[in-house]
Protein backbone atom coordinates (compact mmCIF):
# COMPACT_ATOMS: atom_id res chain seq x y z
CA UNK A 1 0.00 0.00 0.00
CA UNK A 2 1.73 3.44 -0.54
CA UNK A 3 0.91 6.85 -2.77
CA UNK A 4 2.52 7.78 -5.53
CA UNK A 5 1.64 11.54 -6.29
CA UNK A 6 -0.56 14.50 -5.72
CA UNK A 7 -1.76 16.69 -8.41
CA UNK A 8 -4.05 20.17 -7.86
CA UNK A 9 -5.48 21.37 -11.34
CA UNK A 10 -7.04 24.91 -11.19
CA UNK A 11 -10.31 25.99 -13.25
CA UNK A 12 -8.08 26.73 -15.96
CA UNK A 13 -7.09 23.28 -17.05
CA UNK A 14 -3.59 24.39 -16.12
CA UNK A 15 -1.45 22.10 -13.44
CA UNK A 16 -0.89 24.52 -10.45
CA UNK A 17 1.11 21.87 -7.97
CA UNK A 18 2.54 18.61 -7.81
CA UNK A 19 4.34 16.20 -5.62
CA UNK A 20 5.55 12.88 -5.93
CA UNK A 21 6.30 10.00 -3.35
CA UNK A 22 7.02 6.26 -4.02
CA UNK A 23 7.19 6.82 -8.05
CA UNK A 24 9.28 4.22 -9.68
CA UNK A 25 8.91 5.07 -12.99
CA UNK A 26 9.18 9.20 -13.21
CA UNK A 27 7.91 11.33 -15.64
CA UNK A 28 10.40 13.19 -18.20
CA UNK A 29 11.08 17.15 -17.37
CA UNK A 30 8.67 19.25 -19.12
CA UNK A 31 9.22 20.98 -22.34
CA UNK A 32 10.16 24.98 -21.46
CA UNK A 33 6.77 26.92 -21.50
CA UNK A 34 3.78 24.59 -21.75
CA UNK A 35 4.06 24.16 -18.07
CA UNK A 36 3.35 26.78 -15.52
CA UNK A 37 6.51 28.04 -13.19
CA UNK A 38 5.87 26.96 -9.53
CA UNK A 39 4.09 23.79 -10.02
CA UNK A 40 7.17 21.70 -8.56
CA UNK A 41 10.98 22.31 -8.55
CA UNK A 42 11.28 18.60 -10.05
CA UNK A 43 9.59 19.24 -13.02
CA UNK A 44 11.63 21.74 -14.44
CA UNK A 45 14.88 20.82 -16.51
CA UNK A 46 18.07 22.07 -14.02
CA UNK A 47 20.76 23.91 -14.80
CA UNK A 48 23.67 21.72 -16.01
CA UNK A 49 26.52 21.42 -13.48
CA UNK A 50 28.42 23.53 -15.66
CA UNK A 51 26.18 26.89 -14.72
CA UNK A 52 25.93 26.29 -10.99
CA UNK A 53 26.36 29.34 -10.95
CA UNK A 54 23.66 31.05 -12.47
CA UNK A 55 20.63 32.43 -11.54
CA UNK A 56 18.81 29.48 -9.26
CA UNK A 57 16.15 28.29 -11.28
CA UNK A 58 14.18 32.10 -12.48
CA UNK A 59 11.02 30.64 -11.77
CA UNK A 60 10.86 30.76 -8.18
CA UNK A 61 10.96 34.71 -7.32
CA UNK A 62 8.45 35.57 -4.27
CA UNK A 63 7.55 31.88 -3.39
CA UNK A 64 10.43 31.57 -1.45
CA UNK A 65 9.11 33.49 1.13
CA UNK A 66 7.74 31.98 4.09
CA UNK A 67 5.00 33.96 5.89
CA UNK A 68 3.59 33.25 9.51
CA UNK A 69 0.05 32.62 9.04
CA UNK A 70 -1.42 34.41 11.91
CA UNK A 71 0.77 37.33 12.13
CA UNK A 72 1.62 37.59 8.53
CA UNK A 73 5.39 38.05 9.24
CA UNK A 74 8.13 36.93 7.02
CA UNK A 75 9.78 34.14 9.13
CA UNK A 76 12.03 32.44 6.40
CA UNK A 77 13.51 33.73 2.90
CA UNK A 78 15.31 30.85 1.27
CA UNK A 79 17.04 30.70 -2.15
CA UNK A 80 16.66 27.22 -2.60
CA UNK A 81 14.60 24.81 -1.17
CA UNK A 82 15.79 23.06 1.11
CA UNK A 83 15.01 19.36 0.15
CA UNK A 84 14.10 16.82 2.62
CA UNK A 85 16.39 13.69 3.20
CA UNK A 86 13.58 11.25 1.68
CA UNK A 87 13.07 13.11 -1.59
CA UNK A 88 16.64 12.95 -2.18
CA UNK A 89 17.15 9.63 -1.82
CA UNK A 90 13.84 8.95 -3.93
CA UNK A 91 15.64 10.62 -6.91
CA UNK A 92 19.10 9.46 -7.11
CA UNK A 93 17.52 5.33 -6.72
CA UNK A 94 14.92 5.97 -9.14
CA UNK A 95 16.33 8.44 -11.90
CA UNK A 96 17.62 5.78 -14.32
CA UNK A 97 13.71 4.94 -14.80
CA UNK A 98 11.87 7.73 -16.50
CA UNK A 99 8.14 7.27 -18.54
CA UNK A 100 8.13 7.91 -22.65
CA UNK A 101 5.94 10.87 -21.31
CA UNK A 102 6.88 14.69 -20.06
CA UNK A 103 5.56 16.10 -17.06
CA UNK A 104 3.27 18.84 -19.06
CA UNK A 105 2.15 15.73 -21.07
CA UNK A 106 1.07 13.61 -18.00
CA UNK A 107 -0.44 16.65 -16.48
CA UNK A 108 -2.47 17.06 -20.07
CA UNK A 109 -3.64 13.29 -20.03
CA UNK A 110 -4.29 13.03 -16.38
CA UNK A 111 -6.47 16.32 -16.88
CA UNK A 112 -8.07 14.82 -19.68
CA UNK A 113 -8.75 11.56 -18.08
CA UNK A 114 -11.33 13.22 -15.38
CA UNK A 115 -12.89 15.56 -17.05
CA UNK A 116 -13.77 12.87 -19.74
CA UNK A 117 -15.13 10.52 -16.61
CA UNK A 118 -16.74 12.95 -14.68
CA UNK A 119 -18.58 13.96 -18.30
CA UNK A 120 -19.42 10.28 -19.09
CA UNK A 121 -20.43 9.31 -15.05
CA UNK A 122 -22.96 12.33 -15.41
CA UNK A 123 -24.19 11.77 -18.70
CA UNK A 124 -24.75 7.84 -17.75
CA UNK A 125 -26.57 8.48 -14.07
CA UNK A 126 -28.54 11.89 -15.78
CA UNK A 127 -28.02 13.71 -12.66
CA UNK A 128 -25.09 15.58 -10.70
CA UNK A 129 -23.05 12.63 -9.62
CA UNK A 130 -20.14 12.97 -9.15
CA UNK A 131 -16.88 10.77 -10.45
CA UNK A 132 -14.76 9.72 -7.32
CA UNK A 133 -12.09 7.33 -8.58
CA UNK A 134 -11.21 4.32 -10.78
CA UNK A 135 -8.76 1.56 -10.86
CA UNK A 136 -5.99 -0.46 -12.95
CA UNK A 137 -3.87 -2.95 -12.49
CA UNK A 138 -1.42 -1.14 -11.06
CA UNK A 139 -2.74 2.13 -9.58
CA UNK A 140 -5.69 3.96 -8.30
CA UNK A 141 -6.86 7.76 -8.82
CA UNK A 142 -8.88 9.60 -6.78
CA UNK A 143 -10.20 13.10 -7.45
CA UNK A 144 -11.68 15.68 -5.21
CA UNK A 145 -13.23 18.73 -6.96
CA UNK A 146 -13.77 21.50 -4.76
CA UNK A 147 -16.55 24.43 -5.51
CA UNK A 148 -14.43 26.92 -6.68
CA UNK A 149 -12.80 24.95 -9.64
CA UNK A 150 -10.19 22.88 -7.71
CA UNK A 151 -9.19 19.60 -8.59
CA UNK A 152 -6.99 17.30 -5.96
CA UNK A 153 -6.45 14.41 -7.84
CA UNK A 154 -3.94 11.35 -5.70
CA UNK A 155 -2.73 8.34 -7.42
CA UNK A 156 -2.67 5.70 -5.08
CA UNK A 157 -1.74 1.47 -4.63
CA UNK A 158 -5.20 -0.06 -6.30
CA UNK A 159 -5.92 -2.22 -3.36
CA UNK A 160 -6.07 0.75 -1.42
CA UNK A 161 -9.98 2.57 -0.78
CA UNK A 162 -11.23 5.43 -1.39
CA UNK A 163 -8.66 8.28 -0.52
CA UNK A 164 -11.17 11.25 -0.76
CA UNK A 165 -10.71 12.38 2.78
CA UNK A 166 -7.52 12.92 2.68
CA UNK A 167 -7.96 15.65 -0.33
CA UNK A 168 -10.02 16.79 1.45
CA UNK A 169 -8.02 17.17 4.78
CA UNK A 170 -4.95 18.40 2.10
CA UNK A 171 -7.72 21.17 0.51
CA UNK A 172 -9.44 22.03 4.24
CA UNK A 173 -5.62 22.38 6.22
CA UNK A 174 -2.59 22.77 4.07
CA UNK A 175 -4.51 24.59 1.12
CA UNK A 176 -6.50 27.19 2.98
CA UNK A 177 -3.86 27.99 5.40
CA UNK A 178 -0.94 28.38 2.79
CA UNK A 179 -2.38 28.92 -0.44
CA UNK A 180 -5.69 30.74 -0.16
CA UNK A 181 -4.83 32.88 3.23
CA UNK A 182 -0.89 33.69 1.56
CA UNK A 183 -0.95 37.12 -0.03
CA UNK A 184 2.35 36.05 -2.30
CA UNK A 185 0.13 33.29 -4.20
CA UNK A 186 -1.96 34.47 -6.93
CA UNK A 187 -4.19 31.86 -7.44
CA UNK A 188 -6.50 31.43 -10.79
CA UNK A 189 -3.61 34.17 -12.38
CA UNK A 190 -3.03 31.77 -15.28
CA UNK A 191 0.85 32.66 -14.98
CA UNK A 192 2.09 30.48 -12.39
CA UNK A 193 1.28 27.61 -9.60
CA UNK A 194 0.78 27.92 -6.48
CA UNK A 195 3.79 25.83 -4.58
CA UNK A 196 5.48 27.34 -1.39
CA UNK A 197 7.42 26.00 1.20
CA UNK A 198 5.05 26.06 3.85
CA UNK A 199 2.39 24.12 1.93
CA UNK A 200 5.08 21.44 0.45
CA UNK A 201 5.76 20.82 3.81
CA UNK A 202 2.64 20.37 5.57
CA UNK A 203 1.45 18.69 2.71
CA UNK A 204 3.78 16.18 2.73
CA UNK A 205 3.60 15.64 6.67
CA UNK A 206 -0.11 14.96 6.09
CA UNK A 207 0.52 12.75 3.33
CA UNK A 208 2.84 10.35 5.38
CA UNK A 209 1.10 10.33 8.43
CA UNK A 210 -1.70 8.45 6.23
CA UNK A 211 -2.14 5.03 7.34
CA UNK A 212 -1.98 3.76 4.05
CA UNK A 213 1.45 5.76 3.39
CA UNK A 214 4.69 2.89 3.63
CA UNK B 1 -27.61 -4.17 -6.12
CA UNK B 2 -28.78 -3.59 -8.95
CA UNK B 3 -27.23 -4.45 -12.86
CA UNK B 4 -28.33 -1.66 -15.33
CA UNK B 5 -26.52 -2.13 -18.72
CA UNK B 6 -24.10 -3.85 -20.29
CA UNK B 7 -22.05 -2.95 -23.89
CA UNK B 8 -20.16 -4.80 -25.58
CA UNK B 9 -17.09 -2.53 -27.36
CA UNK B 10 -15.23 -3.40 -30.29
CA UNK B 11 -11.49 -3.55 -30.79
CA UNK B 12 -12.34 -0.29 -32.89
CA UNK B 13 -14.41 1.53 -30.09
CA UNK B 14 -17.53 0.74 -31.94
CA UNK B 15 -20.78 0.11 -29.83
CA UNK B 16 -21.69 -3.18 -31.04
CA UNK B 17 -24.38 -4.52 -28.49
CA UNK B 18 -25.99 -2.02 -25.61
CA UNK B 19 -28.94 -3.54 -23.47
CA UNK B 20 -30.42 -2.20 -19.99
CA UNK B 21 -31.68 -4.04 -17.60
CA UNK B 22 -33.04 -1.84 -14.84
CA UNK B 23 -34.56 1.82 -14.71
CA UNK B 24 -32.29 4.30 -12.72
CA UNK B 25 -29.89 5.80 -15.35
CA UNK B 26 -30.79 8.63 -17.89
CA UNK B 27 -32.50 7.82 -20.89
CA UNK B 28 -30.44 8.03 -23.89
CA UNK B 29 -30.61 7.77 -27.28
CA UNK B 30 -28.40 4.93 -29.42
CA UNK B 31 -26.32 7.88 -30.93
CA UNK B 32 -25.38 9.05 -27.24
CA UNK B 33 -24.67 5.22 -26.21
CA UNK B 34 -22.13 5.12 -29.27
CA UNK B 35 -20.32 8.59 -28.26
CA UNK B 36 -19.86 7.31 -24.85
CA UNK B 37 -18.91 3.95 -25.61
CA UNK B 38 -15.98 5.59 -28.26
CA UNK B 39 -15.02 7.93 -24.99
CA UNK B 40 -14.51 4.96 -22.96
CA UNK B 41 -12.70 3.48 -25.49
CA UNK B 42 -10.05 6.59 -25.79
CA UNK B 43 -10.11 7.19 -21.48
CA UNK B 44 -8.79 2.90 -21.53
CA UNK B 45 -6.06 3.69 -24.24
CA UNK B 46 -4.96 6.44 -21.87
CA UNK B 47 -5.14 5.04 -18.53
CA UNK B 48 -2.80 2.06 -18.81
CA UNK B 49 0.19 5.11 -19.89
CA UNK B 50 -0.60 7.21 -16.47
CA UNK B 51 1.48 4.15 -14.20
CA UNK B 52 3.61 5.55 -11.70
CA UNK B 53 5.28 2.46 -11.54
CA UNK B 54 5.42 1.24 -15.44
CA UNK B 55 3.59 -1.69 -17.06
CA UNK B 56 -0.47 -1.21 -16.39
CA UNK B 57 -3.62 -2.30 -18.28
CA UNK B 58 -6.38 -0.14 -18.94
CA UNK B 59 -8.73 1.16 -16.25
CA UNK B 60 -10.75 -1.85 -14.67
CA UNK B 61 -13.28 -0.01 -12.59
CA UNK B 62 -14.66 3.41 -12.57
CA UNK B 63 -16.78 4.60 -9.52
CA UNK B 64 -19.43 7.25 -8.91
CA UNK B 65 -21.24 8.01 -6.11
CA UNK B 66 -23.67 5.57 -6.78
CA UNK B 67 -22.57 3.76 -9.84
CA UNK B 68 -19.66 1.48 -11.04
CA UNK B 69 -18.61 0.37 -14.18
CA UNK B 70 -16.55 -2.46 -14.79
CA UNK B 71 -14.73 -3.19 -17.41
CA UNK B 72 -13.67 -6.57 -18.82
CA UNK B 73 -10.84 -6.56 -21.81
CA UNK B 74 -10.13 -9.79 -23.48
CA UNK B 75 -7.07 -10.67 -25.45
CA UNK B 76 -8.38 -9.85 -28.41
CA UNK B 77 -9.24 -6.32 -27.95
CA UNK B 78 -12.88 -6.58 -26.95
CA UNK B 79 -14.15 -5.00 -24.01
CA UNK B 80 -17.79 -6.14 -21.96
CA UNK B 81 -18.81 -2.93 -19.74
CA UNK B 82 -20.83 -3.53 -16.73
CA UNK B 83 -22.71 -0.69 -14.92
CA UNK B 84 -23.90 -1.43 -11.92
CA UNK B 85 -24.89 0.08 -8.83
CA UNK B 86 -21.69 1.33 -6.31
CA UNK B 87 -22.21 -2.33 -4.16
CA UNK B 88 -22.04 -4.47 -6.88
CA UNK B 89 -19.25 -7.35 -5.92
CA UNK B 90 -20.32 -9.69 -8.40
CA UNK B 91 -19.14 -7.70 -12.12
CA UNK B 92 -16.30 -9.76 -13.14
CA UNK B 93 -17.48 -12.92 -12.81
CA UNK B 94 -20.69 -11.70 -14.72
CA UNK B 95 -18.46 -10.15 -17.26
CA UNK B 96 -16.30 -13.78 -18.06
CA UNK B 97 -19.71 -15.30 -18.32
CA UNK B 98 -20.98 -12.91 -20.82
CA UNK B 99 -17.58 -13.38 -22.49
CA UNK B 100 -18.17 -17.59 -22.83
CA UNK B 101 -21.75 -16.46 -24.10
CA UNK B 102 -20.70 -14.10 -26.69
CA UNK B 103 -17.81 -16.99 -27.89
CA UNK B 104 -20.39 -19.60 -27.82
CA UNK B 105 -23.40 -17.81 -29.53
CA UNK B 106 -21.74 -14.89 -31.32
CA UNK B 107 -18.58 -16.27 -32.61
CA UNK B 108 -19.44 -19.68 -33.80
CA UNK B 109 -22.79 -18.28 -35.35
CA UNK B 110 -22.08 -18.21 -39.08
CA UNK B 111 -23.56 -15.52 -40.14
CA UNK B 112 -22.21 -12.74 -37.79
CA UNK B 113 -19.66 -10.57 -39.33
CA UNK B 114 -16.70 -9.62 -36.99
CA UNK B 115 -16.83 -6.24 -35.23
CA UNK B 116 -20.18 -5.70 -36.65
CA UNK B 117 -23.56 -5.01 -34.05
CA UNK B 118 -24.58 -8.12 -33.02
CA UNK B 119 -27.98 -9.30 -33.32
CA UNK B 120 -28.02 -12.79 -32.51
CA UNK B 121 -31.35 -14.32 -30.59
CA UNK B 122 -29.64 -16.49 -28.85
CA UNK B 123 -27.37 -14.19 -27.68
CA UNK B 124 -30.39 -12.19 -26.07
CA UNK B 125 -31.13 -15.44 -24.56
CA UNK B 126 -28.19 -16.07 -22.62
CA UNK B 127 -27.72 -12.23 -21.80
CA UNK B 128 -31.17 -12.95 -20.16
CA UNK B 129 -31.04 -15.88 -18.26
CA UNK B 130 -27.75 -14.89 -16.91
CA UNK B 131 -28.71 -11.04 -15.79
CA UNK B 132 -32.21 -11.06 -16.12
CA UNK B 133 -34.66 -8.58 -18.05
CA UNK B 134 -36.60 -8.98 -20.60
Amino acid sequence: MTIYSLYIFDRHCSCVYYHDWHRSLRAKVATEGNILPAVSHEVYSKPTEGDVSGTPTPSYPGSRLALSSSTGIVVAVNEQPPPTPATVATQTATQATTSSLSFDEEAKLVYGVILSLRNLIKKLSGRDEQFVNYRTSTYKLHLFETVSGFKFVMLSDPNTDSLRFILRQIYAGPFLEYVVKNPLVSMDSKERGIDNELFRLSTDRLVRNVSVFS
Amino acid sequence: MVTYSLWVINKAGGLVYQRNFADGLAQLSSNEYLVLAGTLHGIHAITSRLSPTGTSSGVQVIEGETLKITIFLTLTGTKFVLVTSLADQNSEPVLRKVYEAYADTVMKNPFQTPEMPIRTDNFDLRISTLLGGS
